[in-house]
């Protein structure tokens, strides 16, 4: 694959060590562009040839929107597989049913004319795509009979795929992907409307002391520990409401927390979750470029997410945090 | 009285409709039957995580007399999530024990793989609970099941009323797959041990995190379905540190001091319990998994290494699984 478009100079990095810090980020770049399949897509481990389009979608934000040859095989790739119902698969090959990376795909596409049709029938999907907790007799249940699992279920956000419950991780994403949407015209009235709930959602399945892991904050009466992956990424559904209580305790566990991490991919999304919050992180940007062996790393997705963290306003106008 | 034909022809009606509606219940949920005629299990007496491990691991295998010889080990922990001081995971002495031990059996390859049900980062719990280390120093290769290829797969029991799943290629195509549990009280399935470890192959990518389709299906269900479809060859399960009370994750440890080997998933997840001071035979994916996987019963499991005995004090549990106590 050529890589003449996978440069350094369309990133922006903030970090004092601008040297080393670049060298380590064009080995990355290189080693992403090296993993595109030939179809277009990219697979979620290094060995793998399976295009997994958690890790194409976050790939194609990573490399940017300008006119490359690999943007737009990726694009073209997720245009093509697309399921008949709007929605996309979690994989190339997957069932048709649908699962919670229509957001991310709706994400990547947002700046493709050509991918309008396909993004719209994507946020269709979308807003018909909901937690199973909606539905009147599992909330029924869940405020009766099954109350080992605290939250409330008049809440609900999207499940990671249909027919289960509302998770954060892809409400999240849902939030980002929809308020991306210019109108609230056309079928897509409910927009706001679903946004607010899913911010409802997400504020209730808070972990008590700050912070979110998958969803549940206390089960049988244990609290549960916050995740800091999971925390960023609700994080950024919520960069328009920094003042609120429950994310400014959020804001400092992570803050917290990303000190100690290790992880490339939890410390680069705590990076991006910091940023759009107006919290410094140059510290963090330079720990997470001197990590070992950064562009070896097996998780494809990862590798994105280090580029993405290299460059926060970059990666906040393709997730589409409102700055 | 002689009924009419027309009081005939509804009742043989009423009979047919009835016999589709209830027979379903009757007929066995399982595709074939996998039995050994005997299991073997060996417990091992080790009361701390220690190089000793190796030593005592090794002598252990060989009193099953495994051919290992050529082939791909995939060594399956148990790795949820990471909270310091609990015993939720799998210790890594013991995973890099098992790895060191395969590959002096001659093993082609050993590979360490799994899938944490709660945990997206799993490179961050592969960290923190100190994985990463040992296996960079050994140089094991590690699979994040989560996000490995998937085949779509026809399982091989219906007891969730799924036909497919999709699995993980390295665990499908292992030639020798060892489960490698904690030992645990859970508070959805009772006990979490080689079985419910398998639930950790299902990939989040495909299913989410934690793996909530399951907890639909049914947990219970689910984990017969998943061990009727990967066929697990051996079990080495952590019970040094295992965890009582509120498991998987907010349990409080406790020290059993045993390692329980066995050829046969169910007979291992037979002998855990009564180590813990449950009745096996309460626990529904243990009791519907010797129907046809494995041996539950004691006068079919040879047991070898030191003798079971129960524990002074059961382990402690959630109230809804209190019924498993032993009398």
């Amino acid at each position: 694959m050529a890589l003449s478009l996978l440069t350094l100079k369309r990133f922006r990095i903030k970090s004092a060590a601008v040297k080393s810090d670049g060298a380590v980020l064009s080995s990355v770049l290189a080693e992403l562009g090296r993993r595109q399949l030939p179809a277009g897509g990219w697979a979620a481990l290094r060995l793998s040839a399976q295009a997994s389009l958690e890790s194409t979608c976050l790939a194609t934000l990573a490399i940017g929107s300008d006119d490359s040859d690999e943007v737009r095989l990726a694009q073209e790739f997720l245009v093509r597989v697309q399921n008949p119902n709007g929605s996309w698969p979690a994989f190339s090959g997957d069932d048709r049913d649908g699962a919670w990376v229509t957001s991310l795909a709706a994400i990547a596409l947002r700046d493709v004319a050509t991918a309008i049709p396909a993004r719209l029938s994507g946020i269709h999907w979308l807003m018909k795509c909901q937690g199973r907790e909606a539905n009147w007799f599992w909330r029924w249940k869940f405020l009766t009979a099954d109350r080992h699992v605290r939250f409330d279920p008049d809440k609900f956000g999207w499940p990671w795929f249909p027919d289960t419950y509302s998770w954060v991780v892809p409400t999240a994403f849902a939030i980002l992907g929809l308020s991306q949407v210019p109108c609230s015209c056309g079928g897509l009235e409910d927009i706001p409307l679903r946004v607010d709930l899913g911010i409802e959602m997400l504020m209730d399945r808070a972990c008590p002391d700050g912070g979110w892991n998958a969803g549940n904050g206390v089960v049988y009466g244990s609290t549960l520990a916050p995740h800091p992956d999971d925390t960023a990424i609700a994080l950024l559904a919520l960069n328009n409401r920094t003042q609120h209580p429950v994310v400014q305790a959020s804001l400092e566990w992570l803050e917290r927390t990303a000190q100690t991490l290790t992880a490339p991919w939890s410390l680069a999304w705590a990076i991006l979750a910091l940023a759009a919050h107006g919290r410094a992180v140059g510290p963090l940007v330079t720990k997470l470029m001197a990590l070992p062996d950064l562009s070896g790393n097996d998780d494809t997705c990862t590798l994105s997410l280090v580029c993405l963290a290299a460059d926060c306003c970059r990666a906040w106008a393709g997730l589409g945090a409102n700055l | 009285m002689i009924p009419s034909r027309r009081s005939f022809l509804v009742g043989s009606a009423a009979l047919a409709a009835g016999a589709s509606v209830s027979v379903p219940f009757f007929l066995p949920k399982y595709h074939a039957v996998w039995l050994a005629k005997r299991s073997r299990v060996a417990i091992l007496n080790v009361d701390q995580y220690s190089e000793r491990i190796d030593e005592v691991l090794a002598s252990g295998l060989r009193l099953f007399r495994t051919n290992i010889q050529g082939k791909t080990v995939v060594l399956k922990p148990n790795l949820v999530d990471y909270t310091p001081g609990n015993a939720i995971n799998t210790h890594p002495t013991l995973v890099l024990a098992a790895a060191e031990s395969f590959r002096r059996m001659g093993a082609r390859c050993v590979i360490v793989a799994e899938g944490p049900g709660h945990q997206r980062d799993t490179q961050l719990v592969l960290s923190q609970s100190g994985y990463a280390d040992l296996l960079r120093n050994f140089a094991i290769p590690f699979v994040d099941l989560n996000r490995d290829e998937l085949i779509h797969t026809r399982l091989r029991a219906s007891y969730m009323g799924m036909k497919s799943l999709w699995l993980p290629r390295t665990v499908l195509e292992a030639d020798f797959l060892v489960s490698m549990p904690k030992i645990k009280a859970h508070h959805w399935v009772g006990v979490t041990l080689s079985m419910k470890n398998m639930l950790g192959a299902v990939p989040g990518a495909r299913y989410g995190w934690p793996k909530n389709i399951l907890h639909w299906k049914g947990i219970q269900e689910s984990i017969v379905d998943v061990c009727a479809t990967i066929p697990v060859h051996f079990v080495i399960a952590d019970g040094i540190m295992a965890m009582e009370g509120n498991g998987p994750l907010n349990g409080t440890a406790r020290p059993l001091g045993k390692i329980v080997l066995a050829d046969d998933p169910v007979a291992a997840d037979a002998t855990c319990p009564r180590l813990m001071g449950f009745e096996p035979d309460r626990i529904v994916h243990i009791r519907e998994g010797a129907k046809f996987l494995g041996n539950i019963s004691p006068a079919l499991i040879d047991q070898v290494g030191n003798c079971l005995t129960p524990p002074a004090t059961p382990f402690d549990v959630v109230p809804e699984f209190r019924h498993l106590y032993a009398v």
